[in-house]
């Protein structure tokens, strides 16, 4: 038996091809493996949405805009302990605070700042009590400059209006934490 | 308690302080404290703040360290007191022989919880720690007397001889 | 010396230190909380303790004396066992509300905890809560966080000298509190904020604001006193959030007044002046600097021309800098204007010739604590140098003998051997009397100028008692203090204290008011002497002289007229007549704006670089801690900028170290021969008024800072403005205490609340200055009368 040289199947490789080629092209079989997958996609299910009427499915933990939360008495949580503004790598947040009228420890001023703001949600993690929290909102937009500066007004106003899903994501990651 | 109320020692009171201070050197006044207050409440039962402030005068104090002294020993009563004190010994010897079931007797005959006096304004009734009679447990101390090896029964009848 | 040895190295200590001295000081850091290198040891807390060879038990590293060959190992594991047993007690009751503390972040036990504490309690009870006392505007309590190191009772009975916070109940139940609820009144009461190593005692003003990292810390030194104690200040975002003291053994240990540390909150006053102004017809307008300074120049050199150079006087704080000061004479020199002073609240200046180059203190403030005899003067120290009266507080307790004479028994916190409470036209004859007790014991005859004066005086057994503790008691000090030199006799006090002084080997020193006394005099800010004491060709008239006769024009630097004077009626008087009155103010006052034509904003000390010389002739130099608002310039900028306007040469400085640095050069170069006083100006003769005005500034109406720091007027609120008065005197006058009555003193009156006040002399009144309600009264120690 003669061994089985790389020359010699080279060559009958080249002959095939040019044959396999040949009835390829006559036949429209390409074409024909296209149609294959085109028919499959066809019929499957679609995975694309329309967005923005149709939006995909975000995690409990999404870092979108950041909110301020109240208890449900109405109080507002934060008591300007200020580790947001100190974890914050971007410098995104400024405080002010001092004494309110009845003696509790409160901000005068909270401010994020939306351009510098990077969402890593190091400010959520450091809150002690769940007050700086990152909404799974993400449309959002400013038409004017400062418009990208959030009082502590709108910020608790965003809190205020999401609160339901704030709470609801909350419970649902509170087993990992 | 006001500021202005103002507390002025007797003459009797001065002199028993006086013969307490001459006890110790010149510059130790302050030895002289535990004595001046007991003599004090000798008198009232209890002391007042503008008590307290009228033997930090008396012995050149800082009226705070009067406070301090006052506020650290039991025996010294800062509120106002029945006629009578009880004091129940509440430490092991006692506690082993029965002092429990004599506390709570004497807390419902008086119907005060320690710490408190009667509504008639005729007894008080406190915790005393070890009163260093052991051997006669249970023991207590009424009006500055010891009563050893009580009973409901004979405690009932000092209380109630009492007017 | 023993040897020892610490974790393995070998150290050699003195005996008698402690195994924490002995650490500290060769670096090895042992956890603490009861322990501070000014107290005295508690060992309370346990968190120090190391475990010794050959002792069984953990000892307390604070309360262990070292011993020859001794072996201490602060880090082994039986060590480190205690340590975290400790810590783990300590937080037992320990709220867990850091995020809520204001000491989060530079809290000894949140710093410790972290290092020994364990991340979960093992406690599972009810922690402790303790009610809150008010402790006044300066401190905030939250007593539920304290661990019962005692540190802030220690320092009240042992620095302070007041012992007002005591540890009351016991066991678990404990508490640091005043027991009755009242504000602390001890004037360095601030400094237990910064020994309470939790939160239990902080800031009332710089509650909640800021938090410890968000702070820079920069340096400057305090301008109240004539201390110049060093401060650290916390700056954030061009705004200062506290003042904490930076440690100073030479000046103020690790301590500050609560005046030093709090005045800033008057930084931020509304009536600041941002804008420089000038009155046109009666109208205020806002204009630029460039109208406003040249408007000024040419007004005051068209008074000089027109009028002539004494017809303009200026007028300068002697809390301004070194810097300003200099600038300030430089250019009224150099126009001309000789007139110039700093010495607001002084009537008599007879001895201004023979002054040493400045007055202040002979002794280095730390060498007061060596003293054995000391003589006050007509001084109120606790108030005018709170931390000078504790380097006297600590002479005392090592012995020192102090004596006082003061028409005012104030309170103090030593223990004076002798106190002579005088009428205070008594104090020349009371000093004189000591003086001539000593002439008679050591049967000296009396020198010619007073040999006659003294022939009246009797001698009391006091004054022999303390003539002789001077002279036998080495080595021993005069004070003289704020009442002495605003005295109307004040050279005749400094006369007689000098002689004293000779007779008896102690050392004069004058407590001199403000930040810079004397670095104005070293600047020239005197009418008789140029900077560093040169000789002038034109001497000028002094402050007294220049109000009492109304001059055409007035330069302010930073005097509020009215409040700053020893003569309110007689200034308002003197601006109202002037031309021109040109104040270089930080501050736009109702006053100022009807009395004066220009206002150019000026920078707070805060604000601006300088030098103050304290008075122990301390140059302490210091940079801006923030920059001044809106238009507000620095003082030395606005003088230089005159200097220039006015083409006065040598005037293009840079830098405010420039001008520190020419006069340093100067007085290198020129020593100042005092002429040894010919004559002592000593005259016992005085006046007696039936009713006698006596008056000082209180602690926190010095100067217009702090008259602004509104926690400071609210701690103060016991030193409220009235007509203090001795109850005897009441009854003559037949006043009613806490009633109003009318003072009159030269045609003005004004009515006043009576305060009773045992202190007071017989024949004389209280009455403050440094209040707007008093700034319509007369002569410091002149006569009134009082009327219901």
């Amino acid at each position: 038996m003669m061994p089985l040289t790389s020359e010699w199947l080279g060559v009958n490789e080249k002959i095939m091809n040019k044959l396999k080629h040949f009835f390829k092209s006559f036949l429209l079989w390409e074409l024909l493996v296209g149609l294959k997958l085109t028919g499959r996609y066809l019929f499957s299910k679609k995975i694309t949405v329309q967005f923005p009427e149709e939006e995909t499915p975000r995690s409990a933990r999404f870092r979108g805009l950041l909110a301020l939360r109240r208890y449900p008495n109405g109080e507002e949580r934060c008591i300007a302990c200020k580790l947001c503004e100190a974890v914050c790598p971007a410098l995104a947040i400024t405080i002010e605070a001092e004494p309110r009228a009845d003696g509790s420890r409160r901000t005068t001023k909270y401010e994020v700042d939306f351009f510098k703001c990077i969402y890593c949600g190091f400010c959520e993690e450091s809150c002690p009590v769940d007050s700086i929290v990152a909404t799974s909102q993400m449309h959002y937009h400013f038409e004017k400059r400062g418009e990208n500066i959030f009082t502590k007004e709108k910020l608790l106003a965003v809190g205020d209006k999401y609160e339901k899903e704030i709470a609801a994501n909350r419970t649902k990651d509170s087993a990992y934490r | 308690m006001a500021e202005t109320e103002l507390y002025k020692l007797t003459e009797t009171m001065c002199g028993e302080i006086d013969q307490w201070i001459a006890k110790f050197p010149p510059e130790r006044k302050q030895s002289a404290l535990l004595a001046s207050l007991h003599i004090v409440q000798k008198e009232t039962g209890w002391l007042s703040t503008a008590q307290l402030n009228a033997v930090a005068d008396y012995l050149g104090l800082a009226y705070v360290t009067v406070y301090e002294v006052a506020t650290f020993y039991s025996m010294y009563d800062l509120q106002p007191v029945g006629r009578h004190k009880v004091h129940l010994c509440n430490n092991i010897s006692c506690m082993l022989n029965g002092s429990e079931k004599l506390s709570e007797h004497v807390k419902a005959k008086l119907g005060v919880e320690f710490g408190a006096t009667t509504t008639d304004g005729k007894f008080t009734l406190k915790h005393a720690e070890c009163l260093a009679a052991c051997a006669g447990a249970p023991a207590a101390q009424i009006d500055g007397v010891h009563y050893e090896n009580l009973t409901p029964e004979k405690i009932d009848k000092i209380l109630d001889n009492l007017d | 010396m023993i040897e020892l040895e610490i974790d393995g190295k070998k150290v050699e200590a003195e005996p008698g230190n402690m195994i924490i001295q002995v650490a500290d000081a060769m670096g090895v850091y042992i956890p603490r909380f009861c322990y501070h290198k000014k107290l005295s040891i508690a060992a309370n807390c346990r968190m120090c303790l190391v475990e010794v060879e050959k002792i069984g038990k953990p000892v307390p590293a604070c309360a262990t004396p070292i011993s020859q060959g001794m072996r201490v190992f602060t880090k082994s594991e039986k060590a480190l066992a205690a340590q975290r047993a400790v810590m783990e007690f300590l937080l037992i009751n320990h709220p867990l509300d850091c995020p809520i503390c204001d000491q989060g972040g530079e809290c000894e036990l949140q710093d410790l905890a972290l290092g020994y504490g364990d991340d979960l309690s093992r406690y599972t009870e009810g922690k402790r809560a303790v009610d809150d006392e008010n402790l006044g505007s300066l401190i905030a309590t939250d007593m539920t966080r304290c661990i019962h190191c005692t540190r802030c009772v220690r320092f009240g009975t042992e620095v302070a000298g007041m012992r007002e916070l005591g540890t009351v109940w016991r066991g678990e139940h404990m508490e640091i509190k005043t027991f009755v609820g009242k504000s602390l009144t001890s004037e360095v009461s601030g400094n237990i904020i910064d020994l309470c190593p939790v939160g239990a005692l902080t800031s009332k003003p710089y509650r909640y604001t800021a938090r410890a990292w968000e702070l820079q810390q920069r340096y400057t030194i305090a301008p109240h006193d004539c201390l110049g104690s060093h401060l650290n200040v916390h700056v954030r975002r061009n705004e200062v959030m506290r003042v904490v003291p930076r440690e100073s053994e030479a000046i103020n240990e690790t301590w500050l007044s609560d005046r030093d540390r709090f005045s800033y909150t008057g930084l931020k006053s509304e009536d600041r002046l941002n804008q420089p102004m000038i009155k046109q017809s009666g109208h205020w307008q806002s204009v630029s600097w460039e109208v406003a300074l040249e408007y000024m120049l040419e007004a005051l050199k068209k008074v000089i021309a027109v009028q002539g150079p004494e017809q303009a006087a200026g007028i300068i704080s002697p809390s301004a800098t070194l810097e300003e000061s200099y600038l300030f004479q430089r250019l009224l020199r150099g126009l001309g204007c000789p007139n110039i002073d700093h010495r607001l609240r002084q009537i008599d200046f007879a001895d201004q010739d023979s002054m040493p180059l400045y007055p202040g203190l002979k002794v280095k403030i730390a060498d007061l604590e060596q003293q054995r005899a000391v003589l006050i003067i007509g001084a109120n120290v606790r108030q005018e140098q709170p931390l000078l009266a504790l380097r006297l507080r600590k002479a005392n307790l090592k012995g020192a003998q102090i004596f006082c004479i003061n028409p005012i028994d104030y309170q103090v916190n030593f223990n004076l051997n002798q106190k002579l409470i005088c009428h205070p036209t008594l104090l020349p004859e009371m000093l004189a009397g000591i003086i001539k007790a000593i002439l008679v014991k050591q049967a000296i005859e009396a020198p010619t100028t007073i040999a006659e004066q003294l022939k009246s005086i009797q001698v009391t057994e006091q004054q022999q008692a303390i003539a002789e503790a001077l002279s036998v008691n080495q080595p021993s000090t005069i004070l003289l203090g704020a009442i002495a030199q605003q005295h109307p006799q004040a050279a005749t006090l400094r006369s007689l204290a000098s002689l004293l002084a000779e007779l008896t080997g102690a050392s004069v020193n004058l407590l001199t008011e403000g930040a810079n006394t004397a670095g104005a005099w070293l600047a020239g800010a005197v009418p008789h002497r140029g900077a560093v004491g040169l000789t002038q060709d034109k001497l000028g008239q002094t402050i007294a002289e220049l109000f009492a006769e109304p001059r055409k024009a007035y330069v302010l630097f930073n005097v509020e007229p009215a409040q700053d004077c020893a003569n309110p009626k007689q200034v308002t008087k003197a601006l109202q007549q002037a031309d021109l009155v040109v104040a270089l103010t930080p501050y736009n006052t109702p006053y100022l704006q009807q009395h004066a034509d220009v206002l150019l904003p000026i920078a707070h000390h805060a604000e601006t670089s300088g030098t103050y010389v304290n008075a122990e002739g301390e140059w302490q130099s210091f940079a801006a801690v923030v920059s001044a608002p809106e238009q507000v310039k620095p003082g030395w900028k606005v003088l230089r900028v005159l200097g220039n306007l006015a083409d006065l040469a040598d005037f293009n400085y840079t830098a405010s170290t420039e001008i520190r640095d020419e006069l340093q050069g100067m007085l290198a170069n020129h020593s100042l021969k005092v002429a040894k006083q010919v004559q002592p100006r000593i005259n016992l003769a005085y006046t007696k008024h039936p009713l006698t005005r006596i008056t000082e500034w209180p602690m926190y109406r010095v100067d217009g800072l702090v008259r602004r720091a509104l926690p400071l007027q609210q701690a103060a609120s016991h030193d409220s403005v009235g007509i203090r008065i001795n109850s005897k005197m009441i009854e003559q006058l037949q006043l009613a205490a806490g009633g109003l009555a009318t003072v009159e003193q030269a045609g003005e009156s004004v009515t006043l609340p009576v305060i009773l006040d045992e202190r007071i002399p017989q024949g004389c009144a209280l009455i403050a200055g440094g209040f707007a309600e008093t700034e319509v009264l007369a002569e410091s120690f002149g006569a009134i009368t009082i009327h219901v």
